[in-house]
């Protein structure tokens, strides 16, 4: 007897363990249908707020939204790594395992339990307040996210908004819309004044013969085939006197403004180019320009 | 200094200014200017939109057609607004007055004084229904083309 008792004890024990383990389970099973009984009406609630975002959205411009979304793909190409998308393939794996978990039948046929059963799974289970403690940290996420969302200031327009959900754009993929883009060009440029003179002329000698005399102005007047008389000396002078005070040769619209003559007159006095002549004669440089 | 500056006495240009804008007018009087200047004799044939350069009513209002003018950097789109020719015109008369340029008027007499010849074609003048009597008095003659190779026999001859 003794050694069939001794026999015997080990096999109680077990039973002893298995009957608690299943108590155990039963016990967690309550916890699960307990959890689900919960979520239920949070889901229908999740699931109204859900709809309630995508209207909003909708109305806030779908088609900004699909401006948008279409460097979304790209974002999320270039901000994760394909670890990160293994990752994220085995999380996919886990959520529908527990989706499928607590989808069996027997968790959906679960007991049903009232505030107290609630509370003593919360006490008791760990799963129970794994899962609490997850629900707490969405919802914690979720709050600050609303908070700032409220924070926008008023005034920003659909677009930013969007942005600002979004998180960092990239203005490559779809520029701000900037300030008017389109530009008046500068009319200005139009009338650029460079335009004006149509001829170039080299840049002269800059200095006045040093050793002109009225005597050799005769000379190199006599050369051109001219005569001088008071008028051509009236003209003369004052293209001297104009070059000592300015370091230019007058050209011939400077001649007629400073020597009181008209063109006419300078073409008369000096019939072949009357400006050259003049610089000649008087013993200045080859006036610029084109008038 | 005995070499002389002055050209051989024959030549000559004959200039042809067929468009009114100011832009494409200024580089025919400036030319022939240059030319008398030069001791060249010039004469300047004026024709089809040209002669708006040489028409008392038209000659103080030439304006600057910048409409599929690409220098102008203005966008063809926004040169053809309406305004935005007169503006244009203003903009460059008013940098040629900064440079002391003449006016298209000065300049013709200027050219009448220094010795250059201005003549009107005479079919544009049909063409537009104008008289002598509608040009400015520094116009020498109406002239027709065969006229014009008459005249620039031994010229050399510039478009514009």
């Amino acid at each position: 007897m003794a050694t069939s008792t001794t026999d015997l004890t080990p096999v109680l024990e077990r039973l002893d363990a298995l009957a608690a383990k299943v108590e155990l389970l039963a016990e967690r099973q309550r916890a699960h249908a307990e959890l689900i009984e919960d979520m239920t009406p949070i889901a229908r609630e999740v699931m109204t707020t859900a709809i309630g975002k995508l209207d909003a959205m909708d109305r806030a411009g779908y088609f900004d939204f699909a401006a948008e979304a279409a460097g979304l793909a790209r974002r999320v190409v270039e901000g994760f790594s394909p670890d990160d998308v293994r990752q994220l393939g085995d999380s996919i794996v886990g959520m529908l395992e527990t989706v499928r978990a607590v989808t069996r039948p027997d968790v959906l046929d679960a007991k049903p339990i009232g505030l107290f059963g609630a509370a003593r799974a919360v006490r008791k289970d760990d799963d129970v307040q794994k899962g609490l403690a997850v629900l707490v940290e969405m919802l914690r996420r979720l709050g600050h996210r609303a908070e700032e969302e409220a924070a926008q200031p008023a005034a920003l327009d659909k677009r930013a908004r969007l942005a600002a959900m979004l998180g960092p754009r990239r203005a490559r993929l779809l520029p701000a819309p900037a300030a008017p883009s389109i530009t008046v060009t500068p009319v200005a440029r139009a009338a650029a004044p460079a335009r004006a003179p149509a001829c170039a002329t080299p840049a002269p000698a800059s200095t006045a013969d040093p050793d002109w005399t009225r005597a050799a102005g005769e000379q190199l007047a006599a050369a051109q085939g001219l005569t001088l008389t008071d008028a051509h000396w009236v003209v003369l002078e004052a293209a001297r006197a104009d070059f000592a005070a300015t370091q230019v040769s007058p050209n011939i619209r400077r001649l007629t403004q400073i020597a009181g003559v008209t063109t006419k007159d300078l073409y008369v006095l000096f019939p072949k180019a009357p400006g050259r002549t003049i610089a000649l004669v008087a013993g200045l440089p080859k006036p610029a320009g084109c008038l | 200094m005995t070499t002389t500056t002055t050209p051989a006495p024959n030549r000559k240009v004959a200039i042809i200014c067929s468009h009114g804008g100011l832009d494409e007018v200024y580089p025919s009087l400036i030319l022939a200017n240059a030319a008398r200047q030069s001791g060249i004799d010039a004469f300047i044939f004026f024709t089809f939109w040209g002669l708006d350069a040489i028409t008392e009513r038209k000659v103080d209002h030439l304006h600057v057609n910048v409409v599929g003018q690409p220098s102008s950097g203005m966008p063809t789109m926004l040169a053809g607004l309406p305004g935005m020719e007169a503006l244009a015109a203003s903009m460059m008369k008013k940098s040629m007055a900064e440079l002391e340029l003449p006016t298209v008027r000065e300049m013709l007499q200027i050219l009448d004084e220094s010795g250059a010849e201005l003549y009107a074609c005479e079919l544009a003048m049909k063409m537009f229904k104008r008289t002598k009597e509608d040009l400015v008095p520094q116009v020498k003659d109406v002239i027709t083309a065969g006229d014009f190779y008459d005249l620039s026999e031994g010229a050399q001859i510039i478009f514009t």
